[in-house]
């Protein structure tokens, strides 16, 4: 009797039952896609910062920052310290800078800095390498030219570029122009033992520049990390890199987590006036029961159910909306996939359970109404 | 007589216009909020991102390399070219001024320093002395002052005791040279360049920490930098930063191929090429370049921020859409019997169309005016709390949220009132 009065309900208003079903299951998929999102949003972004460049730096412990002309040089073993570290998403090269003079004609004071060059082409991301980009770190023969050096010495990718310090000099095939908006135009990049030997330092190097990815945590957990591995050394977060970054990521995150609870505010009592509307119009259904000899309880019990399945079906429905919408939107805007998360679903769930519930509300007011009244119309 | 029904209608049964009321004014609260978030979102953001400091930079455009490492320029101040300071005030003379929020000139000079206050311990060193500004005041064209330095293009600099006063004979010591050297804030130094200039005696009045080369040198008001070089009047370099527009696919395009109105629209758009452009303009002999770390970046950040919220906001506006066309349907069918009554008595469809239609209607207008005051209030309250900048009202947004919520009604009433406008009314009136 129970599940046939049930099925007569479901049935019997099939229109009136879809529209809302409809508004369940928009407002599900907008909920679910926005709790599916905030997690990813924040790697998403953070990982964007990394094309900012190094974000940490290991220097001697006099020096208090990247490139710093006067600094103590570091042993070279320094780097294996960093190394292990790459399997977690840490880019790391060492840095020897010198200021060599270069060129055939007139000769000019150029800065030359010994690196990796496979790494520091993926440390600096926003280059845009005309020639060949991908040096191995073995390469000795090799290096990379600034757009200012390769204007004003007049080589061009392809050339060959004469470096000279003190006695020594070395002779370099340039594979490549940078085109870096910024300091690095002005600049020579070799691998670090072509400058090493060009400058007689031997197995030191300057400093180590870091671009860790993940959130600022991340980066602090890093730094503590290499700072008592490296006791001796100082290791820096890079302040311009690592203030504003954090800033801007609390800011963004934030503004995500606040426009997402106000929409899911306002969804949900949207919702909710649905529910109730659904609700009022069972007036009569409730009238009639009452006045054949249903019981209070019985009838609402059987509405509560419907509310029930209702809500279930719109919160299972919304989920794999809100899955697709989510994944989508991972694709459009960050370009990667952004995968379904099954906590997500509960959570979904119990929101459109309690909302559809407090929307039928009203129902048990209708308790306390006369079905004579009811039936009579009004 | 049409009044008349309509006023009855709202009087005798207020509830279920509540509801539709009710549902209305969440609906489009959460539109106008959304919507108001997204259109300013990328304008809050872009202000945000200058914490990154400049996005632009001008140099001389006959200058030789420059020797730079960390920030420092190490050149000889007799090598490259140099910029000239009375030029400056017109950075803001160009068509976007407004959104140059900040400049400041560097002039590296190296210099021997020797610690004045010491006794015994008194050392020579040799050393690169950067004048700049850090918050000077700078007379505008139109008789306004502009204040600006290195507090805005390089907000990250952190000092110990104070900033250098500008006119003053002070400096500030980058950390790792005071370390070295044992200088502590109170200290003299005294300051000569390499013969151009007479030497000078300044006080330390902090210790500064910048995370770049700037840690290895001594930084001081760029008039003492030009006395002691012998270069008054003059800097290296600029950094400027700018508020600017994420670049899109127009933005990259090359200014000289487009057709005049094409150039009008890039010139008139905030983007960092047009900015440049304009700068490059009102100083010829420079070159203009992004600061492509900085801006690539902001501009990806940027894009993805505010296209997350449009598809946010347009998702969140189905949702409420289809949520109140939900509620003004379950109340339209529960006026079927009412519209078998009507049509008994002699209505036309076309009149108990139109008589439920303006009821509706009007509950949209009321509706969509209520929720566009509570969606620009939260909207306001969302920005104060994420930027601390309230989010103005857009007025634009009233016209387009009462549409969609007329629309909204309109569509979710439709089916049931045609339904119940078509079925002959004698088995409504019956009851089914």
């Amino acid at each position: 009797m129970f599940k046939r009065l049930l099925w007569h309900l479901l049935s019997g208003n099939r229109v009136r039952l879809m529209v809302a079903l409809l508004a369940l299951t928009s407002g599900g998929a907008v909920v679910s896609a926005l709790m599916n999102l905030e997690v990813d949003v924040n790697r998403r972004l953070a990982q964007e910062f990394r094309s900012l460049g190094a974000n940490l730096v290991i220097s001697g412990p006099s020096a208090a920052g990247s490139g710093a002309a006067s600094a103590d040089l570091l042993d070279a073993s320094v780097m294996q310290a960093v190394t292990p570290l790459e399997s977690s998403g840490v880019i790391a090269s060492p840095y020897l800078y010198l200021v060599a003079r270069a060129g055939s004609g007139p000769a000019r004071d150029v800065v030359v800095a010994g690196a990796w060059l496979d790494r520091v082409t993926q440390i600096s991301s926003w280059w845009k390498i005309s020639g060949n980009s991908s040096l191995s770190r073995n390469d000795l023969t090799h290096c990379l030219i600034g757009r200012n050096v390769s204007r004003n010495l007049n080589v061009i990718s392809g050339g060959m570029l004469t470096l000279r310090y003190g006695e020594q000099t070395a002779t370099l095939g340039v594979a490549g122009v940078i085109d870096a908006g910024g300091p690095e135009d002005n600049q020579v990049f070799a691998n670090l033992p072509v400058v090493q030997t060009l400058g007689g330092e031997a197995g030191k190097v300057q400093l180590v520049q870091l671009s860790v990815a993940g959130l600022p945590e991340d980066i602090r957990a890093v730094q503590a990390k290499l700072q008592s591995a490296l006791p001796d050394l100082s290791v820096k977060p890079v302040p311009q890199v690592t203030e504003a970054e954090g800033k801007l990521l609390h800011r963004i995150r934030f503004l995500v987590f606040s426009t997402g609870l106000l929409i899911l505010v306002l969804t949900a009592l949207c919702i909710l006036a649905t529910m109730a509307a659904l609700a009022m119009e069972r007036r009569k259904d409730v009238g009639l029961m009452k006045a054949l000899g249903g019981s209070m309880q019985k009838v609402l019990r059987i509405f509560i159910v419907e509310v029930g399945i209702l809500a279930v079906a719109g919160g299972i429905l919304g989920y794999a909306l809100g899955m697709l919408l989510s994944v989508w939107m991972g694709d459009r805007v960050f370009g990667t996939r952004v995968a379904p998360r099954w906590e997500v679903l509960p959570a979904t769930l119990a929101l459109m359970l309690l909302v559809a519930f407090a929307g039928a509300l009203p129902l048990r007011l209708l308790g306390n109404v006369r079905p004579a009244v009811i039936l009579r119309g009004e | 007589m049409f009044i008349r029904l309509l006023k009855e209608s709202f009087v005798r049964n207020p509830r279920r216009k509540i509801l539709t009321c009710i549902a209305l004014v969440l609906g489009m609260a959460v539109a106008t909020s959304t919507f108001t978030v997204a259109v300013d979102v990328s304008d809050q953001l872009a202000r945000e991102f200058r914490s990154f400091g400049a996005n632009l930079m001008v140099t001389p455009q006959g200058d030789t390399l420059p020797v730079e490492i960390g920030g420092v320029d190490y050149r000889p101040i007799t090598e490259g070219a140099y910029l000239s300071l009375s030029e400056l005030p017109k950075l803001k003379s160009i068509f976007w001024r407004h959104n140059i929020l900040g400049f400041t000139p560097f002039l590296d000079v190296p210099v021997s320093v020797a610690t004045a206050s010491g006794n015994a311990a008194s050392r020579d060193f040799a050393v690169t002395l950067i004048g700049t500004w850090y918050r000077h005041s700078l007379a505008l064209q139109d008789n306004t002052s502009f204040s600006t330095g290195a507090f805005s293009t390089n907000p990250w600099w952190k000092v110990r005791g104070q900033w250098f006063a500008e006119h003053s004979s002070q400096c500030v010591v980058g950390t790792a040279l005071a370390q070295k050297y044992q200088i502590a804030i109170g200290d003299e130094l005294n300051v000569s360049g390499h013969g151009a200039g007479p030497s000078q005696t300044l006080t330390v009045s902090g210790i500064v920490s910048t995370g770049g080369s700037q840690d290895d040198a001594i930084l001081c008001a760029l008039s003492i930098a030009q006395d002691l070089s012998g270069k008054a009047g003059q800097f290296r370099n600029l950094f400027v930063s700018a508020l600017t527009k994420p670049e899109d696919a127009f933005s990259r395009r090359d200014p000289n191929s487009m057709t005049p109105t094409e150039f009008d629209r890039w010139y008139c758009t905030p983007y960092i090429s047009s900015i440049s452009r304009q700068i490059q303009e009102v100083f010829p002999g420079t070159q203009v370049r992004p600061i492509r770390r900085i801006a690539d970046t902001e501009g990806r950040v940027l894009s993805q921020v505010s296209l997350l919220l449009w598809i946010v906001t347009i998702a969140a506006l189905i949702a409420a859409a289809l949520a109140v066309a939900a509620t003004s349907a379950t109340t339209a069918m529960e006026r079927r019997s009412e519209v078998g009554l009507m049509k008994a008595l002699g209505a036309t469809n076309f009149l108990v169309g139109g008589l439920l239609l303006s009821e509706q209607l009007f509950l949209a207008v009321v509706g969509g005016c209520v929720g566009f005051a509570l969606g620009a209030g939260l909207a306001r309250e969302l920005g104060e709390t994420v930027f601390g900048v309230p989010t103005s009202p857009r007025w634009v947004v009233l016209p387009v949220i009462l549409a969609a919520a007329a629309l909204v009604v309109v569509m979710g009433s439709w089916i049931p009132l045609y339904r119940a406008a078509h079925v002959s009314p004698a088995p409504i009136l019956r009851g089914e």
